[in-house]
């Protein structure tokens, strides 16, 4: 298959996406879309009972656990154990984003990696010099990110002490006034919402629906003040450490249920009135520690892609400088 | 007709299917994933969905049955709801990884266009 080139410039995969198998691809598709029609034509519809697992989880609910929501003594009691092998899938999975995408001097934050790192690599390497693609790369990112060189006019320390009309808003850090009011009336509900998911809702559980909102809460603040902003607390040293220690909470959770009743995930904490937010036994623990490993996980992933390091390697195709890192 | 929602949940899965196989754009391979992924999640709810039936909380019944009638009667399959949000969680997590991935092929190889990631051809 030939891919001409446009004659300036480098190719953007979207200007010309050629047919890629197109007809092998239907006829694989169409032959599994109705191989699976057919199975669903015989599984059990809406009017088949309950499966056994679904009732047993039903009646173990309220009396066993003290719990009146079965979806979370699902979670945290009758598949515990399957909660416990997901949270380190999870964990295993923002490992891989953090391994992939660090960058190669010492990772001090999540944002304005590249000004310090450059400093670093010109002492401890200076025989690699940067190609006229990699300086041209380098300076549409930071013109991209509203990055200024130090020594350059320099940003308020709060967005809220820029002046009025100052910089355009496509290259300022934080969003408008108009906006950042906005966040600010919406942030404190949003938490708020999240951690009452967490610790009580119709019962206690609720961890993973809670981490992702308290993501979102983080996330807001980042788009809306600026990444200056939200450092002191998206920095790797300290969400590294909390989550990890999320991780080690549900360790000890579930191994303590083996040293003290004799199998993993049973439950060694007295049960409270149910609906109340100590119901449930080591439920609540569980899915608070699931909060916290899932929340910082979670913005780990996120912020580590964000703030991706642009480690371009030069442009072959452009015939300037070599390829790979050298040795 | 519950029935529908399978179907359509075939269809998404082969939507996302298609996509992973005649895209070329690694972005449009994720998003094709993740389709897939969202193909799932219908799938096990409406596996979940039982005709006339309640959401499978212990509190505070519909009118004319009790908690009693809940746990041997007729809700939604609480086990499958556990599954999709398990789903939903490791969902997210791999999109992330893909994307990492997809993102340091962007740069190393200065395309997103996996036909012309050579070095990866056997």
């Amino acid at each position: 298959m030939s891919r001409a080139d446009p004659p300036t410039g480098r190719a953007e995969a979207a200007e010309h996406e050629p047919a890629h198998r197109r007809w092998a691809g239907a006829i694989l598709v169409a032959g599994l879309a109705a191989a699976l029609s057919a199975a669903m034509i015989g599984i059990p519809r809406e009017h088949a009972a309950l499966p056994a697992v679904a009732r047993y989880a039903m009646e173990v609910a309220l009396p066993r656990w003290g719990l009146t929501e079965p979806v979370n003594e699902i979670v945290y009691g009758t598949r515990g154990f399957d909660t416990f092998g997901e949270t380190f899938l999870l964990l295993a999975a923002v490992v891989s984003v953090v391994v992939l995408t660090r960058s190669r001097e010492r990772r001090r934050g999540y944002f304005g990696e590249s000004l310090a790192g450059r400093r670093e690599q010109a002492r401890a390497d200076p025989a690699e010099p940067a190609t006229t693609s990699e300086r041209a790369a380098r300076a549409a990112e930071q013109r991209e990110q509203g990055q200024r060189e130090p020594g350059d006019q320099a940003d308020p320390a709060t967005p809220d002490d820029t002046p009025l009309g100052a910089p355009a808003p496509e290259t300022a850090a934080a969003m408008t006034v108009v906006v950042r009011t906005a966040i600010r009336i919406a942030l404190p509900v949003l938490a708020v919402a999240g951690l009452y998911l967490v610790a009580w809702g119709y019962s206690p559980g609720g961890g993973f629906p809670g981490g992702a909102v308290l993501l979102g809460v983080l996330l807001l603040a980042y788009a809306g003040f600026g990444h200056r902003q939200v450092s002191k607390i998206v920095r790797p040293g300290l969400l590294e450490a909390v989550e990890m220690s999320g991780a080690a909470a549900i360790i000890a959770t579930e191994v303590l249920g083996l040293v003290l009743r004799g199998s993993v995930s049973a439950n060694w904490l007295p049960l409270a009135m149910p609906q109340t937010p100590l119901s449930g036994g080591i439920a609540q623990l569980f899915s608070a520690s699931e909060l916290i490993e899932v929340g910082t996980g979670l913005a780990i992933a996120v912020f580590a892609l964000i703030g991706m390091g642009h480690d371009w390697a030069p442009d072959a195709a452009s015939g300037s400088g070599d390829r790979g890192d050298p040795q | 007709m519950i029935l529908v929602n399978y179907l359509v949940a075939v269809a998404l899965l082969c939507t996302g299917l298609y996509a992973v196989l005649t895209r070329r754009n690694m972005i449009k391979m994720v998003m094709g994933l993740s389709l897939m992924e969202a193909a799932t999640y219908l799938f096990m709810i409406s596996l979940a969905y039982r005709a006339g039936s309640t959401a499978p909380v212990l509190l505070d019944p519909p009118a004319g049955q009790t908690a009693q009638d809940l746990v041997h009667g007729n809700v939604a399959d609480p086990v499958l709801q556990n599954f999709c949000l398990t789903a939903v969680v490791i969902g997210v997590a791999v999109t992330a990884v893909f994307l990492s991935v997809v993102v340091r092929i962007a740069q190393h190889y200065r395309t997103l266009d996996s036909g012309r990631v050579r070095e990866m051809r056997g």
